[in-house]
């Protein structure tokens, strides 16, 4: 298995103004090819009959140039041409010849109970607008949540009053500044039982 | 890679049950094998089965190099053997996020044998088995020219009838699977600079009493020169590699599986405008309304004599421009 040239070009020998005119363009064959152009692919219905073995390479490479030349042409004739600082671009149509897709279409996620509410009342989803909100009492702009945080507000005060009303109904010394604490731990905890909810109804019916 | 002795079917359960990613990272990744609408191109994984030949050796490295950056490698040898038992590869195409494998075998009995399989959902969806012609064989490299350039979409041809068969039949199998490991990236446009090189797939006319033709692979240099008309003249040259193979076994996709992986994402397609057409020629063609033209409002060719007076207050904006502009004069203002 040595190595290989192809064989020498004769009509790149020739002077390049002799030859131009003479040099055609069309692909004559007894079936047209057809086209996936956004593959870049021709299709040649044409039996291919080979002589004997010693021909084979010259067959092949003759059907090869002229199925090039064909794309090639009906590349340039119907593709929209871009011509940008970058090079010239062929816009090509989208692939007709169908190949199966390597997963499957993805699923759309399923409405949680929120959201199927609230297209049932016409709720419109709020925007949200920032993490930071004006404090009256200071006059400054602190965040919603998070380090001192608006939604932490009086759990660190170092004074409370004492709610007698509520003292009185339960039975029981309450601290305000706890208070505020647990609802707002129970808060998150509540939405993430309803977010494991969601995901779990979402399996059952997906 | 992956130890034979894994207990691969463990593995699988517990892969397909969900999983909740632990960090960010981790969800990222997941998040990008996840089934997607628009796909990523396929990756393809050559692995080599318990022996292997030189030839399949040579032959993958050339079909490696050419289909750069979308392959994975196994360098160890594994027993797989994929009409008894694909659930290795199944396995493989799961943690490799691959979903097109290249398996080469060499035997006694299937000599020089390369199983190109394909998956769908991580499933074997169908198989083909190409055993090459170790005579007519030849290199990328024994053909001493340029080659083309990393990553570029190559042109495809399919020559014979056996291809345009309607119905399934291993030939088809092999122009869907050929047409799926070398087109390269999707894409909606491309550089006239980057239409390098052809791939030639050829077959001849099956005849009676003889043993089905083989299947002709070839790869070829494209040279457009100059015509003296529009289009440019094109010829090829042979880069290799030159593979000759026969057909093997074959498994062919079951139909549901099929149709299933054929599924089409909805808002992929265009919507249809109404009214607008494309004709032979590939022409635009539109149905446009128009309500009844009111001359009243139509405006004409504005002239100098038609202009209304000059009003008060644009006077007084020349005499503030004036102000300003005192110290720098430019032609443009000494016209007005």
């Amino acid at each position: 298995m040595g190595g290989i040239t192809s064989p020498p070009n004769a009509a790149a020998s020739m002077t390049e103004s002799t030859l131009t005119s003479r040099r055609p363009v069309t692909v004559d064959k007894p079936t047209p090819l057809t086209f996936d152009l956004g593959n870049l692919l021709a299709n040649d219905p044409n039996p291919v009959v080979f002589s004997d073995r010693d021909h084979l390479e010259e067959t092949l490479s003759a059907n090869a140039r002229d199925a090039a030349q064909a794309l090639i042409n009906q590349l340039l004739s119907t593709c929209e041409i871009k011509a940008s600082a970058d090079g010239v671009h062929l816009v090509l149509p989208a692939p007709t010849t169908l190949l199966p897709r390597e997963k499957p279409v993805p699923e759309e996620k399923a409405p949680t109970k929120w959201e199927l509410f609230a297209k049932k009342k016409g709720i419109a989803q709020k925007k949200r607008d920032g993490k930071l909100v004006y404090d009256e009492a200071s006059g400054e702009w602190v965040p919603k949540w998070g380090y001192k945080g608006k939604n932490k507000e009086g759990e660190n005060d170092w004074l409370v009053e004492v709610d007698d009303k509520k003292e009185t109904e339960s039975g029981q010394a309450h601290d305000a500044r706890t208070d505020g604490r647990r609802e707002r731990k129970e808060k998150v905890r509540r939405n993430e039982r309803k977010q494991r909810a969601n995901e779990r109804n979402s399996r059952k019916s997906g | 890679m992956y130890s034979n002795r894994t207990p691969v079917h463990a593995i699988l359960e517990t892969d397909h049950r969900v999983r909740k990613p632990k960090n960010a990272r981790a969800k990222r990744a997941m998040d990008k094998r996840a089934p997607q609408a628009n796909e990523n191109p396929k990756t393809t994984l050559f692995v080599s089965g318990q022996r292997t030949s030189q030839i399949l050796k040579l032959a993958t490295a050339d079909i490696r190099s050419l289909k750069k950056p979308f392959v994975e490698t196994f360098t160890k040898k594994n027993d797989i053997h994929p009409f008894e038992d694909a659930s290795s590869l199944e396995f493989f195409s799961l943690k490799n996020d691959t979903s097109l494998l290249v398996l080469s075998i060499h035997s006694k009995k299937r000599p020089n044998c390369l199983t190109l399989c394909r998956t769908h959902n991580h499933k074997i969806l169908d198989m083909l088995e190409l055993y090459i012609n170790a005579s007519s064989f030849r290199t990328l490299q024994q053909f001493k020219n340029k080659k083309p350039a990393v990553g570029l979409k190559p042109l495809i041809s399919f020559h014979g009838t056996v291809f345009e068969d309607p119905n399934a039949t291993k030939w088809t199998l092999a122009k869907s699977l050929l047409l799926d490991l070398f087109r390269g990236q999707e894409a909606s446009e491309v550089d006239v600079e980057g239409l390098q090189y052809l791939i030639s797939i050829s077959a001849a006319e099956p005849e009676d009493g003889k043993p089905d033709p083989e299947l002709h692979i070839r790869f070829y240099l494209i040279k457009t020169l100059k015509s003296g008309q529009k289009l440019p003249r094109v010829e090829v040259e042979e880069m290799g590699p030159r593979i000759d193979a026969s057909l093997g076994r074959e498994q062919i996709p079951d139909p549901d599986v099929m149709k299933a992986a054929l599924k089409k994402p909805r808002g992929v397609e265009p919507k249809t405008k109404k009214n607008i057409d494309m004709d032979i020629m590939g022409d635009k063609v539109a149905k446009v309304h128009l309500p009844k033209q009111d001359f009243k409002t139509m405006q004409t060719r504005k002239m100098k004599g038609l202009k209304r007076g000059r009003t008060p207050p644009d006077v007084d904006m020349e005499g503030a421009d004036e102000d300003v502009s005192e110290d720098e004069t430019s032609p443009k203002r000494s016209k007005v």
